[in-house]
């Protein structure tokens, strides 16, 4: 007993201070309970406590920031060499970007319900109990945390999904959506406990290095495979990959639009993060000697990013609720995003640098565009009750500082110049070309569907541009909130302005991704942690 | 005489684990799948304690922590879908995952 207290670890200060973000949020959210119970169940109450959570959390992470930039790397762990929780710069970045946008949802919970709203308290604690859950995931290699976090990620958003309980879509789907869930979590348990059986570690990095010597034997190629395949099941679903995505539309048109939203970008970004870290720590315990070896990985990624391209963008042909066309117009961003990922898989490869900074600008920009288009939906939708294509038509008549702002966020998802995600899918073509030269033609490849999708997904867009700009069956104009039309407005603004400084977003971006490799490096060396865990 | 090992328990939790997702695909009523990843939950939990036990020379007892975890996921897990089923059979007056067709496209 005595030697195990003296093995326990107490953290210090400083170790509490890098993780403080997420404590914030755990403070936020008991606050969000315990306050109401006192001072009455005012949404307008709860709003506040929420909002001035998020921004001490968003504090707090960018003070991190800036301490943990100098050194590359910290963990809140005893053995800094196999830390469960990764604080670097990769994940101070997401969790910037986690708090703007989750005080954006707030506002537009905020616009969207009345004063009166009587559920606010339980609605934030899904909402934050989600936000901690993608924190976590974005900073660990840890498996059981991969786990933990997945599971607290997920678990909330299936009761957020199903949260107008008189709706019989919002029941359908959140079944739909919470049974797909639990399927996968449990696949995915089952394939760790496979890799933990071949490797008996938790922590990723000594996984990848066993993988790695296994693959040079040429032993366990088949458990390997299937664990490694049961693994990505987890997080596929939390991407929407495509053989996981069809709880995706489903879910986000059955939803309150606040919750699509939210869950449209964080949720695929967080999964789209926990990937790249994972398939990362593989490449670089491979080394550049078995790229052969990681091919399977590689192609693998690659024609599923394909698949998940195609099919989103072919499934939103046809539909006639924005709503949901933006759903499937989710799932093949998704995959665009995926296929940098895919770029990562080659062990010592000259893009990767470039593709992780890639990634990150394009999640930065998706976020506005995303913000943008799904609040002038809910705008409509709040004065029309419908989201279907024909609530849009004639809008540049009924609500111009509407009809504008969307139109740019659509243009800015299909990728033309003059918005911002023109320049996202430059730097992704960019960083596959860059690929594609120096490793196999994969990367053309997915080079060439990535510029078919972009062509295939102009239609669809441009199907709801002409509805707003050329149709007009005399609807009556829509009275859109002041501070909701501000906000799609900036964001429309926003789209422009980061095309015209896109070179310091982009050094932002490399300046975030650049650390990265100084994660797994730091930890890669298992004869070490070994002397430093020694066994008692 | 045949002795129990490591294989043993390897195999009873594949078995499980073919069970459960037989029902998870097999099954309409949501409650039969919920059922199906309680199976593979627990397969999961053998191959865990298998592991912990008989992985040689290793005294962490990091195995038998993780299976505990596992149990309280599926316990979370559990509570969360059933209380959508209820809130599912409150609307559609059914638990069959295939009658639901309020959204489609």
């Amino acid at each position: 007993m005595n030697q195990l207290l003296g093995q326990a670890w107490i953290p210090e200060g400083v170790d509490l201070f890098r993780f403080s973000p997420e404590l914030t949020l755990v403070a936020t959210i008991v606050l969000v309970l315990a306050v109401p119970m006192i001072m009455g169940r005012s949404a307008r109450l709860v709003g506040g406590i929420v909002m001035l959570g998020i921004a001490a959390a968003g504090w707090l992470t960018w003070r991190v920031a800036a301490e943990v930039s100098g050194q590359g790397v910290a963990g809140m762990s005893p053995d800094p060499a196999s830390a469960m929780l990764l604080v670097d710069n990769l994940s101070c970045f997401f969790k910037l970007i986690l708090f703007f946008f989750a005080a954006c949802v707030t506002g537009m919970w905020w616009m969207g319900s009345s004063a009166s709203e009587r559920n606010a308290p339980e609605f934030f604690v899904l909402l934050l109990g989600t936000a901690l859950g993608m924190a976590l995931m974005v900073g660990t290699l840890n498996m059981l945390l991969i786990v933990i976090a997945i599971e607290l990620a997920s678990l909330p958003s299936y009761a957020i999904v199903a949260f107008e309980k008189r709706d019989r879509a919002a029941a359908e789907v959140s079944l739909k959506y919470a049974i797909f869930g639990a399927i996968s979590a449990a696949i995915m348990l089952y394939g760790i406990s496979l890799l933990y059986g071949l490797y008996q570690s938790l922590s990723f990095v000594e996984v990848a290095d066993g993988i790695a010597t296994d693959l040079a034997t040429g032993r366990n190629g088949v458990i390997i495979a299937v664990a490694l395949l049961c693994f990505f099941c987890g997080i596929g679903f939390k991407i929407s990959a495509v053989p996981f995505h069809f709880w995706c539309p489903d879910a986000f048109q059955g939803a309150r639009i606040e919750v699509t939203t939210w869950l449209s970008v964080v949720s695929k970004a967080a999964g789209l993060i926990l990937l790249m870290r994972l398939v990362h720590a593989l490449a670089a315990a491979a080394g550049a000697e078995m790229i052969s070896a990681l091919a399977p990985l590689a192609w693998g990624i690659g024609i599923l990013a394909m698949l998940t391209c195609t099919v989103g963008n072919l499934s939103a042909y046809m539909q006639t609720s924005v709503k949901r066309m933006l759903a499937y117009s989710s799932i093949a961003h998704a995959g665009y995003m995926l296929m940098v990922v895919a770029i990562l898989a080659v062990p010592g490869s000259v893009g990767a640098a470039s593709a992780v900074s890639a990634l990150l600008v394009y999640i930065s920009i998706y976020l506005f565009m995303n913000l943008g288009a799904f609040g002038v939906v809910a705008l409509v939708y709040w004065h029309t009750g419908s989201d279907s294509i024909n609530a849009f038509s004639g809008l540049i008549r009924r609500a111009p500082w509407l009809a504008i702002p969307m139109l740019c966020c659509l243009m800015s998802l299909v990728g033309l110049p003059p918005f911002a995600g023109f320049m996202g899918k430059f730097w992704i073509l960019y960083a596959l070309a860059e690929q594609g030269d120096a490793a196999s033609w994969l990367y053309w490849t997915l080079f060439v569907v990535a510029v078919l999708n972009t062509l295939i997904s102009l239609y669809y867009y441009m199907r709801v541009v002409v509805k707003m700009m050329l149709a007009d069956d005399g609807q009556e104009s829509v009275r859109a909130p002041a501070a909701g039309t501000i906000m799609v407005n900036l964001c429309g603004l926003l789209l422009i302005a980061m095309l015209i400084w896109a070179q310091p977003i982009k050094h932002f971006a490399d300046r975030f991704s650049t650390n990265l490799y100084s994660a797994p490096v730091l930890t890669v060396d298992v004869g070490t942690i070994d002397q430093t865990t020694a066994h008692p | 005489m045949l002795e129990i090992g490591l294989n043993h328990y390897l195999v009873l939790a594949a078995i499980i684990f073919c069970a459960g997702v037989f029902s998870m695909v097999s099954k309409r009523n949501a409650i039969g799948v919920l059922i199906g990843v309680e199976l593979v939950l627990n397969a999961v939990n053998i191959n865990f304690v298998a592991f912990g036990k008989y992985s040689g020379g290793n005294t962490s007892i990091d195995a038998q922590v993780i299976a505990l975890f596992v149990i309280v996921l599926a316990a979370a897990e559990a509570a969360v879908a059933v209380a959508i089923c209820t809130n599912y059979y409150r609307n559609l007056n059914t638990i069959d995952i295939d009658r639901g067709d309020a959204v489609s496209g």
